[in-house]
């Protein structure tokens, strides 16, 4: 309850702090503030009724923006700016049972009112004639590394070739005991860790202890040539460097066995490469490789037509092995790769209505045929498990606003799922707006046909944006979600946004 | 011979449906687009609508105007009443010549617009004549042109003084026609023939020289064209719409399965889409903690579970399996390990034991699970779940080498004796986890 209520009087001091600032005559550089409360109401059981979740989120964001620090905004010259973001993700429906060691409930790393700092850095541009640039702070990095983010520095240099040099090093963010406003959700896959402050060693031995900062670095480098192609080659590095516990039995009476130094988490490199034509299509590709499993662990290709200015047709296939954490057993269970072939087309009828298509094959790949096996054992044999998907999607766009279709299907071996959602957007004025969704899925689980289900739901909401002069791109909404199937009954949940931007 | 038959219908299909792109639009017929496609803009698509009505609104021109005799039969050439196009260096510049430079020639007096004069013994003296729907009953007054200006930044003279190109190479072949209407105006496919597309950094408009001596290519970079915001991204909502980019830029049509197509563009090229979104909009989703109902459709809490068994990758990318996934199935009793009190009157997940682990392996044993899609298993399952059969050691394992009852199946994967040694070296943890130091199995990749 206090850590909340403190974290809550932390964010309050801050917008109170912000809201002085900007109160202050305009300067050459400009801000921007912006908040967003999302309010989310409904409850969840298990399979099995008991126990029941009441989810009670509030979640607020706080953002605040400063560009051309610098002064006098020059296109070609030199930028400075800053931006942060701030996050508040309480649930207050959390028993207080499932946050008290050693209670029955208790789920390690379960936090009622988490805040993390999304993201805060200093950013330089066109730096040295527009050759160099720079980022300082916490920042994300996208790239064919995937989406991901740490605390430090990364320097870009431009050089005459059309090549731009970047390097960057730090800190990867994460959750769990580290001092600091950190999330999980950009650490590898396949381990837990967090704070075991107050834990014994044997409780909980896979919540894994996490009290050192993880040190990363990595080097890309982005280039274009012929004025159609466009490359990046990536290489990313992340080392774990706590003491980490290696017992997952430890609570059964198993030896306590600790593993100590430094050690890879993840060591990546990427490349990806666009080429396109505005006259005839585009092709894209890209592969990882994992140096940890020393496996090509993704790679994509696709390829787009541009038949005329309304359609679009293309093909692409894509092959993605999952890794994991170097602390992960998984990694070493990982057998197959997930492949996916698909063919799509993009229609654009008119400038009000749309409609994409997209389906094809996925595959996943055994060692030996599950159908058979029984009979005869053969695990040389590599099987493939073959799944059919389609994806629709369609728009029309008329005066006060839109209907949208977005609907699809997966059907294979371990059942399937097929649906779809209408949805309508109406302007009432320029202040009012309102939503209504209908959908209707139906699905079956090839392993556990009592999970098979037809649902039924509908969206009704309505949003107020109030005037220019007020807040700017700011809208109040609610939402009301009803969903209805064998398995749940009724399942209803209520949603209040609130989005206010302030510019100065 | 039926393989022949079905591969003529293919090809007679295809033929056709690549006939109807090309055909002419629908649209043509309700009068929009009536100019011949050789004398449009170079650039235009042969069925677009004419320029994006977001970057160039719509326009009112009521009037009568014969370009064709203008130019071509009476010699005026272009500047001679666009003259503006040499000197303007703002594309909210109005280049339409003023009433009065037509006035030499038609025998009207425009320099008071309250008061027009004109020669009402000459036909081509009279306001009907180029004002349409002027009524006669009600003199002086004719149907207001308007022409809002384009949101974009444009210097005609750096292109027509500059660059000396001709009017034709952005507008077409107007002097082919009467009224040049909004479809004249140019297509962004054919500004990029010279203002070269490529990388999005933003220090490429300095590196974009192609030698010494040789005139530097015009950046492509979007702002050069497109405006901007105090933050430096490209404005993209205005009042006649909100801008998106043309399906042929960089492969990004934000069409309506844009979502799921967007990784190979932000993942080849994150500046590009830099230009218009703030990362705020891309964590909305990927560090999000709010259901985007973009992303998942209505009632996804009851189906998620056949999603991720079905199309696991795609989950990965915005939900940390370990943290977001097992803590929310701990909680709900799912999860296989998690809070004792969570799994009372807990019915079985998965198929029955005798099927799934102990048996043998039938087609509903979990290796099969566990093969073809990993990630969904390690979003209920933390690896003390897998080690229980699997570890080789491990006082609470049941692993053979205690005398377990684990099925004594190696789970690792085809190829992994060649990658051990490297894997040791670089994290003994997960080798450790499951095997002792004196393993002779361990030992093997020492």
């Amino acid at each position: 309850m206090r850590a909340w209520a403190s974290n809550l009087w932390l964010l309050g001091a801050v917008v109170g702090a912000l809201s002085l600032g900007v109160a202050k005559p305009a300067r050459a550089y400009e801000t921007e503030i912006d908040a967003s409360l999302t309010a989310q109401y409904y409850a969840l059981s298990s399979p099995w009724g008991d126990p029941q979740l009441r989810v009670r989120r509030y979640t607020e964001t706080l953002g605040l923006a400063v560009w051309n620090i610098q002064g006098q905004d020059d296109p070609r010259g030199p930028r400075l700016s800053f931006q942060s973001r701030l996050r508040l993700d309480a649930d207050f429906g959390q028993s207080s049972a499932e946050r008290a060691l050693r209670s029955p409930s208790y789920t390690p790393g379960l936090e009622q009112a988490p805040l993390d700092l999304m993201y805060a850095y200093l950013e330089g541009q066109r730096y040295l004639n527009g050759y160099l640039g720079f980022r300082l702070g916490r920042q994300y990095v996208f790239d064919t590394l995937g989406f991901w983010s740490f605390d430090g520095g990364l320097v870009t240099l431009s050089t005459p070739l059309n090549l731009v040099f970047e390097a960057y090093a730090g800190f990867e963010q994460r959750g769990g005991g580290i001092p600091y406003f950190g999330t999980r959700r950009f650490e590898s896959q396949g381990v837990y860790r967090g704070d075991r402050y107050g834990y014994d060693a044997a409780y909980y031995p896979l919540f894994l202890d996490e009290s050192r900062l993880a040190p990363a670095a990595g080097v890309a480098v982005e280039g274009s040539a012929l004025g159609f192609i466009h490359t990046r080659l990536s290489y990313r590095k992340v080392i774990n460097r706590d003491r980490v516990n290696i017992s997952p039995f430890r609570d059964l009476g198993d030896g306590q066995y600790f593993l100590s130094g430094d050690r890879t988490s993840s060591e990546r490199i990427g490349y990806s490469l666009r080429a396109d034509s505005p006259r005839i299509g585009a092709l894209n590709g890209s592969v990882v490789y994992d140096f940890y499993n020393q496996i090509f662990s993704e790679y994509a290709a696709s390829a787009n037509a541009y038949l005329s200015s309304r359609f679009t047709v293309g093909a692409s296939f894509e092959r993605y092995t999952p890794t994991f954490d170097g602390d992960s057993i998984f990694n070493w269970f990982s057998h197959s790769p997930t492949t996916s072939a698909l063919g799509r087309a993009d229609a654009r009828f008119s400038r009000r209505f749309s409609a994409t298509l997209s389906g094809g094959v996925r595959w996943f790949e055994t060692q030996g045929d599950p159908s058979s096996y029984l009979e005869q054992p053969d695990a040389s044999k590599t099987t493939r498990l073959y799944d059919l998907s389609l994806d629709a999607g369609a728009r029309y766009d008329y005066g006060a606003g839109s209907f949208a279709l977005r609907g699809g299907g997966e059907t294979g071996q371990r059942g399937h799922r097929l649906g779809g959602d209408v949805t309508g957007r109406r302007r009432f004025s320029a202040r009012y707006d309102g939503l209504c969704t209908l959908s209707l899925w139906d699905w079956s689980d090839g392993l556990r046909h009592d999970r098979d289900a037809t649902s039924f739901g509908y969206v009704l909401g309505g949003g107020l944006t109030p005037g220019p002069s007020f807040f700017m791109r700011s809208r109040l909404g609610v939402e009301l979600e009803h969903q209805m199937n064998r398995l749940v009954g009724q399942r209803f949940r209520a949603m209040l946004t609130l989005d206010l931007t302030v510019l100065k | 011979m039926k393989s022949r038959v079905d591969l003529l219908l293919l090809i007679t299909l295809l033929s056709a449906f690549v006939a109807w792109c090309s055909s002419p639009p629908a649209w043509a017929a309700d009068g929009v687009a009536t100019v011949a496609q050789a004398l449009r803009p170079p650039g235009a698509f042969a069925d677009d609508e004419g320029p994006s009505p977001v970057v160039f609104p719509e326009q009112a021109l009521p009037l009568r105007f014969n370009h064709q005799k203008h130019v071509k039969q009476l010699g005026v050439s272009c500047t001679t009443c666009h003259d503006a196009a040499k000197t303007s260096q703002k594309a909210a510049d109005s280049l339409l010549p003023p009433a009065t430079r037509c006035d030499g020639c038609h025998g009207t007096n425009h320099r008071n617009l309250a008061a027009v004069t004109t020669d009402e013994a000459r036909p081509l003296g009279q306001c009907a004549f180029c004002h349409s729907g002027y009524d006669p009953a009600r003199p002086n007054i004719v149907a207001r042109v308007f022409v809002p200006k384009p949101n974009l930044r444009f210097n005609h003279q750096k292109h027509v003084v500059g660059a000396r190109m001709s009017c034709a190479r952005c507008h077409g072949k107007v002097e082919e026609l009467t009224l040049a209407t909004r479809d004249q105006l140019p297509r962004m496919r054919e500004c990029v023939t010279c203002h070269e597309l490529g990388s999005s950094d933003a220090g490429r408009s300095k590196t974009a020289a192609l030698g010494a001596g040789k005139r530097r290519k015009p950046s492509g970079a979007c702002p050069t064209c497109h405006l901007t915001e105090a933050n430096g991204l490209l404005t993209t909502t205005f009042s006649s719409g909100k801008m998106l980019p043309p399906p042929w830029l960089n492969d990004a049509g934000h069409g309506s399965d844009f979502l799921q197509r967007h990784k190979r563009v932000a993942g080849d090229d994150s500046k590009f889409c830099a230009s218009c979104h703030q990362e705020r909009f891309c964590v909305g989703c990927h560090d999000g903690n709010v259901r985007p109902r973009q992303i998942h459709p209505n009632d996804f809490l009851s189906q998620h579970p056949m999603a991720a068994r079905q199309n696991n990758p795609r989950c990965v990318s915005c939900h940390q399996q370990q943290s977001f996934c097992l803590t929310c199935h701990q909680r709900a009793g799912v999860a296989m390990s998690g809070p004792v009190g969570n799994f009372a009157n807990r019915g079985r997940f998965h198929p029955p034991k005798s099927i799934w682990t102990d048996g043998a392996r039938g087609p509903a044993h979990h290796a099969w699970e566990a093969q073809r899609n990993l990630n969904a298993c390690v979003s209920c399952h933390q690896e003390r779940d897998c080690a229980t059969c699997h570890a080789t050691r491990s006082v609470g394992g049941m692993g053979p080498n205690l005398g377990g009852v684990g099925q004594g199946v190696n789970p690792h994967p085809p190829g992994f004796g060649s990658r051990c040694q490297q894997a040791l070296r670089q994290n003994a943890r997960p080798c450790l986890t499951c095997h002792l130091q004196s393993d002779p199995e361990l030992l093997k990749c020492r």
